[in-house]
């Protein structure tokens, strides 16, 4: 059989921040959503000495290590981290340490991993962050990948990614199975909520999406060299909260994706490289829509593309550009 | 003495006349200036597919399409301006530009979600700045033509600079040209005075760089007919 096994992302925060998760992780500072974000880095981590299911601690390291070199990489983003040690602390709490590690969960049969935060609600900076890993799942850390088996450095790399301030993205594709959970069938984000199969180890690899999502939060000098798309997304003339939107240029072939997160259906898709972008939004019904929102949202418009081509301008921001949607 | 003198001035005055009406000339070492209208055809821009990381084993699955787009330069009509320099009475040298104003269409297919269809698309600003030269053939036109009109055949380089509808990114390509034409002189076909007269031209245009999904060649008719006025 199986399993469908789901990321998610645990937001615990002190004090009355409310974190909210688009792309972005948000906390409330006086009165406006800022980007929460590390202030300070290298973001110094440990990593926990207990074992994991199929896989040891050194393991995780390991597969920790890979995957912050992953997100290091990204050459229009400023993203570095620093290894303090192992521990014996678990992967929870608040001790002033970020940590990383395997943890019996069995209450969540279908969380493979999972981020939590502190907050300060001063600044939106980020104080702390622990991850842990599900040790209900088997995992591999096996070049190649096994075919029954978790790849620990994808997942790892996913709740990086939350670590340092992503939310979820919807660049995505399920189906329902028989027992009514979702299987993906293409990625297009290592952000994407749901994980793929045992034994996939594609997703070790970042997507544009995320590439832009880092840069937008830690933006490096080579961002200075790129463009945002903003638009509005309406259906009979009203805005439309929770619409999906994915620019696609035909030229690179990259697929960025925000959502429409106010009442007017506005959104903003930021640090794509220059040129001309199609788009297409859509509903979100390929994750659950908490996923992504922590209210309600509208998802009964038919998938639908802008009427003309958009240009992301070096250094600058295109034209609003409307999307008319239509009830399903 | 008298009808020898005569003799000899028909004799080399009847080349020139023989030549002038078998084919007209240009003025030799003046301008011409013309204006017209230049028609370019439609040409594909390339087809690109968004794709997503299908969920399958191994570092490279293989891709799952998302939708599929088709992208089109619509044919433009546009003015197009022309000044030239006639090096010899059959070769001269043309510099033209022309601001045209085409659309990117965009079809879209392969999407499961929604049917496919044409995007009204985006309106391109289109410069042309175009250099090449046009030599006069030797062809004998027929008798009715061949006072006041003389084909050519042409080649050149045009420089490209397109810009989107929302006139914040410019691409630049280059296009070559080979192609032919005809002038007709309404007056001035000697090449000894001022001329004036229609010309009409069609060329293959091979276009490189610019606006193309594929950074592929792209091949496509023009057709422009104009008036000029040789000085």
């Amino acid at each position: 059989m199986r399993c469908v096994a789901v990321i998610l992302a645990i937001l615990l925060t002190l004090g009355s921040s409310s974190p909210l998760a688009y792309l972005k992780l948000g906390a409330m500072v006086n009165g406006r959503v800022i980007d929460a974000t590390w202030k300070q880095q290298p973001i110094g981590y440990f990593v926990s000495d207990r074992p994991g299911n199929g896989v040891t601690a050194v393991d995780l390291l390991g597969a920790v290590d890979r995957a912050a070199a992953t997100w290091s990489r990204v050459g229009s983003a400023n993203v570095r981290f620093a290894f303090q040690g192992m521990t014996s602390a678990a992967a929870e709490g608040v001790d002033g340490r970020t940590t990383l590690g395997f943890i019996d969960r069995p209450d969540l049969d279908r969380v493979l991993g999972s981020t939590s935060f502190m907050i300060d609600t001063t600044s939106g900076a980020i104080a702390e962050a622990d991850i842990f890993f599900n040790t209900r799942f088997a995992f591999s850390v096996a070049a190649d990948g096994r075919p029954d088996r978790v790849d620990l450095e994808s997942v790892v790399l996913h709740e990086l990614g939350h670590l340092l301030g992503l939310g979820h993205s919807a660049i995505g594709e399920t189906e329902r199975n028989s027992s009514g959970s979702r299987r993906v069938v293409g990625s297009g984000a290592v952000m994407f909520p749901i994980a793929m199969s045992p034994g996939t180890i594609a997703e070790r690899v970042l997507h544009a999406d995320d590439v832009a999502g880092i840069s937008d939060l830690y933006p490096g000098p080579a961002t200075l060299g790129t463009g945002g798309i903003v638009g509005r997304v309406t259906k009979s003339g009203r805005g439309v909260i929770g619409a999906h939107v994915v620019a696609f240029n035909p030229e690179t072939g990259i697929l960025v994706g925000n959502f429409t997160l106010n009442g007017a259906g506005d959104f903003v898709i930021a640090r794509l490289p220059p040129g001309p972008y199609i788009l297409r939004a859509e509903p979100l019904d390929d994750a659950e829509p908490d996923s992504f929102f922590p209210g309600a949202i509208d998802t009964d418009f038919r998938v639908t593309y802008a009427s003309r081509m958009v240009v992301a301008p070096q250094g600058g921001s295109s034209p609003t550009i409307e999307i008319r949607v239509l009830s399903k | 003495m008298k009808s020898s003198w005569l003799a000899f001035a028909f004799i080399a005055a009847a080349p020139m006349a023989a030549s002038a009406q078998e084919a007209p000339a240009l003025r030799a070492r003046h301008f011409t200036v013309g204006a017209g209208a230049v028609w370019s055809g439609a040409y594909d821009i390339g087809a690109a597919t968004a794709q997503l990381r299908a969920n399958a084993t191994g570092a490279t699955p293989p891709p799952l399409t998302l939708f599929i787009a088709r992208s089109r330069v619509t044919s433009a009509t546009a003015p197009e301006l022309r000044i030239g320099f006639a090096v010899t009475r059959r070769t001269a040298i043309e510099f033209d530009v022309a601001l045209t104003r085409p659309h990117v269409g965009v079809a879209i297919s392969g999407d499961a979600e929604a049917p496919s269809q044409q995007l009204q698309g985006e309106r391109l600003q289109q410069y042309l700045i175009a250099g090449g030269v046009t030599w006069q053939l030797p062809i004998r036109m027929g008798a009715r033509m061949r006072a006041r009109m003389a084909p050519f055949v042409s080649g050149g380089a045009t420089f490209l600079r397109q810009l989107h509808e929302d006139r914040t990114l410019a691409e630049t390509g280059q296009v070559y040209y080979a192609g032919g034409g005809a002038r007709y002189w309404l007056r001035g076909a000697d090449g000894s005075s001022r001329a004036l007269g229609l010309r009409g031209d069609a060329r293959v245009n091979f276009r490189s760089n610019g606006i193309d999904f594929e950074d592929k060649m792209r091949i496509y008719p023009t057709f422009s007919l104009s008036v000029f006025v040789g000085f």
